[in-house]
């Protein structure tokens, strides 16, 4: 925009860990006044890409150019000092302290100025005397890339920033980029999601294994050409549920989108296409169940009656929730997050003990049973926090699948059959397309998706399941992976299981779904039948809290975190 | 001269943590091992040249008081039983997470239960039941010590690494009170030189020797390589084992996977405690068969160094226990025989863990950082 030489310039750069090459003679140019999309399937090399820009991990051969002269970061103190921000998926604030109070933190001169100019310039608003701890997601990343524009860099690098992001959040955080890039500097954008690089880039390059495998202006790149490109086949082979994960089939045109989703957007093809998959799987599932929802059965497979929990604090997480998934239905729970999804997610866990109401199974009882009953009694549960709380990362993928059926495992009476457990371990490896390097490999050395993938497998053995309840199953997973842990649910739902998926991406819960409900300060709003033409706009409307009667409210310029 | 013993047994435990990636060769466990010995070994030898002993007249005495006689083999072997009875404690409590450090209060409440027991027994009871009673008395005085802390952890959710440390203060305080009131244990008073200990355990109650009349080496020695084996194998061949694994890896995801996690942190725990507390009843069915004020002469700690040492290692844990045991007989004849305070052993001992620590630190932090 205003000088010759490109932001930030990489010329053959490559990187192995050990015998895995992650970037193989990358070359890549950031034009200045840009957003620049770096979009690549997980293991597709992005972090590593952006862990060499922010002097993190230094590149076996190639260079870099920042603004025409040349850049070498040793450490990530000198990639700050050249000018690059960086702001990474997971969030360096201190909770426990203020917005203000973190700023500090940086030891910035006349912090007060840069505050204020950061806000007119970019119009980010923040709250200094806010507890971090207490902001939602989105109201964190906005502290974070605050953070990141208080040191006016000249190229700031965003990785995978709406992965914690709401579809409204999403859309402030890429006006954002906008207004950064109209501003004169940069921004690379790394993201595994179509949709956002349609609405905020002007150009992107397109990761695979390691290489670039194309790239250019967005202008030229249509979505359709961007898929072959990042997985190595046709967009046309996609299911529309991938295709809603990775943001393809999202129109963007939630209402609160109006101030930054611009006219690059367009209304997706493969969207009704996706419901009629969605309904044409999931309900034949729902009717085979014999005397299903259709008879108006006593029980549910899971019913929440009245349910309030509070938070520490004493401020209410979940307020009276009621809430039915029927056997071989797919109810699915949208809302931005911090509305009390979690809270909702731990209650079904066992973790967290309600302070009114009931939670029952098939009939039963459930409201302050232990985890191991829960389990007993048929009630699957796939964590949102994979690796803290669904896996046990340190132990191998077999230990990790039959921990809670040891029993099943003896030799000598006393002993553990470990042999007999890797058997099993390895026929649930083939059924479910697991990749990991047999049985005995360990949980941390196997990507995300497959982490992912059995920890479904293991809820899914579950011997009576009456219901599963997933929360962001499908996060960070890269397509593939995506679209198996799809049609596991949808088996699962075929087979009479009831299904909760609690979801920020909308659009999978639009093509997985027979009823979505909408979490807004601890009540659920809805529900929202997909299959209607402005569930969409509906859905958009409920997660800032309009009834469901109304249409959205005309909101322009702030964020739903703002009105909290 | 001091250095070469050190040499051939520390390295083990530093074996133990050899991880798969490749680290730079300072990094290197057994150079870890070496470094920790050469250094720790060079303060020896000044303590020794400080205290004015000729290095040869030293390394003397110190052998002598390891491997010299008969004697000083079992006296060594009951010291590194009583070490290993707690560190192989610390190991299971460590399995699942949590770190023990109560092992001297818990040593005293099972002593302090053993003689408690033992000098109640008639003086004609037979062998066969004066010992397990003993024996079992300060199992369970320790197991109950230690689920104090147990239960506090599982209620209050307070950590047992302050409680169990607490703890040690009380038990310590009350083998003290025990043994100097008459209304409690303290034999009865004669003469102003009545000494503050129990009277002695009647003769079914004290430990067999193993090592015929020379030797005091006890049945503590095969006790403790039994409680060793098989506490190893349930560790690593049985479900409880693996459970415990994964409690102490992730609470949070062995819940949801629907383990009992306060049934098992609890349980490790008061094991921690029984061991401990086997360890102290042995200490007081062991020659000279009382309970003193200070009968545990710092075990407790000792023993908590050896776990740390070992890093959930049931073979480092023998191999350290080894170590320690012989070298603290060694330290004592050292004091005896060549006039170096015994203390400087245990200078030389701390010295050495620390070295070893700081190594493991740091490869941790960078294993962690890469």
């Amino acid at each position: 925009m205003n000088t010759a030489a490109p932001a930030l310039e990489i010329s053959g750069l490559t990187k192995s860990f050990g015998t895995t090459r992650a970037l193989e003679e990358v070359d890549l140019v950031v034009e200045s006044g840009t957003v620049h999309c770096v979009l690549g399937e997980n293991g597709a090399g992005k972090s590593t890409l952006c862990h060499v820009v922010g002097g993190s991990v230094a590149p076996d051969a190639g260079g870099l150019r920042l603004y025409g002269s040349p850049y070498a970061p040793r450490r990530p103190a000198d990639a700050l000092a050249a000018g690059i921000a960086m702001v990474h998926q997971h969030f360096s604030l201190v909770p426990t302290l203020t917005v203000g109070e973190n700023m500090r933190l940086l030891r910035l001169r006349d912090l007060p100025r840069r505050v204020a100019r950061v806000r007119e310039e970019y119009g980010l608003e923040l709250d200094l005397d806010a507890r971090v701890s207490e902001l939602p997601v989105g109201v964190r990343q906005r502290t974070e890339i605050v953070k990141a524009l208080l040191r006016e860099p000249r190229l700031l690098v965003l990785d995978e920033p709406t992965g914690v992001l709401g579809p409204a959040g999403t859309d402030a955080l890429l006006a954002t980029c906008r207004r950064i890039a109209e501003s004169g500097h940069a921004v690379v954008l790394v993201t595994h999601k179509l949709g956002e690089v349609a609405r905020a880039g002007d150009a992107a390059t397109v990761l695979r294994g390691g290489r670039v495998s194309g790239g250019g202006p967005l202008a030229e790149l249509p979505p359709e050409r961007l898929v072959p490109l990042m997985i190595g086949r046709p967009a046309g082979s996609l299911d529309a549920g991938l295709a809603g994960t990775i943001g393809l089939a999202a129109d963007g045109d939630s209402p609160e989108a109006g101030a930054s989703g611009s006219g690059k957007t367009r209304a997706g093809g493969p969207e009704p296409a996706g419901r009629a998959l969605a309904v044409g799987t999931a309900e034949p599932g729902g009717r085979a169940e014999p005397g299903g929802k259709a008879a108006a059965r006593v029980t549910q497979a899971l019913r929440l009656r009245d349910v309030s929990v509070r938070r520490a604090d004493g401020t209410s997480a979940l307020d009276e929730v009621s809430l039915d998934v029927g056997y071989g239905e797919i109810v699915g729970i949208a809302g931005v997050e911090g509305n009390g999804q979690s809270e909702l997610m731990a209650l079904l866990g066992g973790s967290l003990a309600p302070v009114a109401g009931r939670v029952e199974l098939d009939g039963r009882d459930l409201t302050r049973a232990a985890p191991r009953e829960r389990s007993r009694a048929g009630l699957g549960v796939v964590p949102e926090d994979r690796l803290h709380e669904g896996c046990v990362p340190q132990l191998r993928v077999a230990d990790n699948l039959f921990l809670g059926r040891l029993d099943r495992f003896r030799r000598h009476g006393v002993l553990l059959d470990r042999r007999a457990m890797d058997r099993a371990a390895d026929s649930v490896l083939t059924g479910h397309g697991i990749r990991a390097d047999g049985p005995g490999a360990l949980m941390s050395s196997l990507s995300g998706g497959n982490q992912q993938k059995v920890v479904l497998a293991r809820e899914l053995a579950l011997d009576p399941l009456i219901c599963l309840a997933a929360a962001q199953p499908t996060r960070g997973l890269d397509i593939g992976a995506v679209g198996a842990v799809h049609s596991r649910i949808r088996d699962a739902a075929a087979a009479g299981t009831g299904v909760l998926v609690v979801s920020s991406e909308l659009s999978e819960l639009l093509v997985l779904c027979d009823r979505i409900t909408v979490a807004y300060r601890g009540k659920l709003l809805g529900p929202v039948d997909p299959a209607e033409p402005d569930a969409r706009e509906r859905i958009g409307a409920l997660m800032l809290g309009a009834r469901a009667s109304r249409p959205g409210p005309e909101n322009t310029g702030h964020t739903p975190e703002a009105l909290r | 001269m001091s250095p070469p013993p050190l040499t051939l047994s520390a390295p083990a435990p530093a074996l133990r943590t050899a991880h798969t990636r490749i680290a730079p060769v300072l990094r290197h466990p057994v150079t870890v091992g070496v470094l920790a010995v050469v250094l720790a070994g060079a303060v020896g030898l000044g303590l020794v040249k400080g205290a004015g002993t000729g290095p040869a007249v030293a390394w003397d005495a110190l052998v002598e008081g390891m491997f010299g006689s008969s004697y000083a083999v079992g006296s060594s072997l009951n010291s590194a039983a009583v070490l290993a009875l707690i560190a192989t404690g610390f190991t299971v409590a460590h399995r699942a997470g949590l770190v023990n450090v109560g092992g001297e209060g818990q040593l005293c409440a099972g002593g302090l239960a053993a003689a408690a027991v033992g000098t109640t027994l008639p003086a004609g009871v037979p062998a066969a039941l004066g010992v397990p009673l003993v024996l079992v008395a300060g199992c369970v005085a320790g197991g109950a010590w230690a689920g104090i802390a147990g239960r506090l952890r599982a209620r209050r959710g307070t950590s047992e690494v302050i409680t169990t440390l607490l703890l040690n203060f009380v038990g310590v305080g009350l083998v003290s009170v025990a043994v100097h009131e008459e209304a409690l244990l303290r034999q009865p008073v004669t003469s102003s030189e009545t000494l503050p200990q129990s009277a002695p355990l009647p003769e079914g109650a004290r430990l067999p020797l193993i090592g015929g009349v020379e030797s005091p080496a006890t049945a503590i020695v095969v006790i403790a390589v039994v409680a060793a084996v098989v506490t190893g194998v349930v560790l690593r061949h049985t479900a409880v084992g693996l459970r415990l694994r994964s409690v102490g890896h992730s609470p949070a995801a062995s819940a949801r996977l629907g383990l009992p996690v306060v049934r098992l942190e609890t349980g490790s725990l008061a094991f921690a405690g029984a061991a401990a507390g086997l360890a102290g009843a042995a200490l007081v069915a062991i020659a000279p068969y009382v309970l003193a004020e200070h009968f545990s002469s710092g075990y407790g700690f000792s023993g908590l160094v050896v776990g740390l040492l070992a890093r959930g290692s049931l073979t480092a844990v023998a191999a350290v226990s080894l170590l320690f045991g012989f070298l603290t007989n060694g330290g004592i004849n050292l004091q005896l025989a060549a006039g170096v305070p015994a203390s400087s052993v245990q200078i030389v001992q701390s010295l050495l863990v620390l070295f070893v620590a700081a190594a493991m630190f740091t490869t941790t932090r960078n294993g962690r950082a890469s």
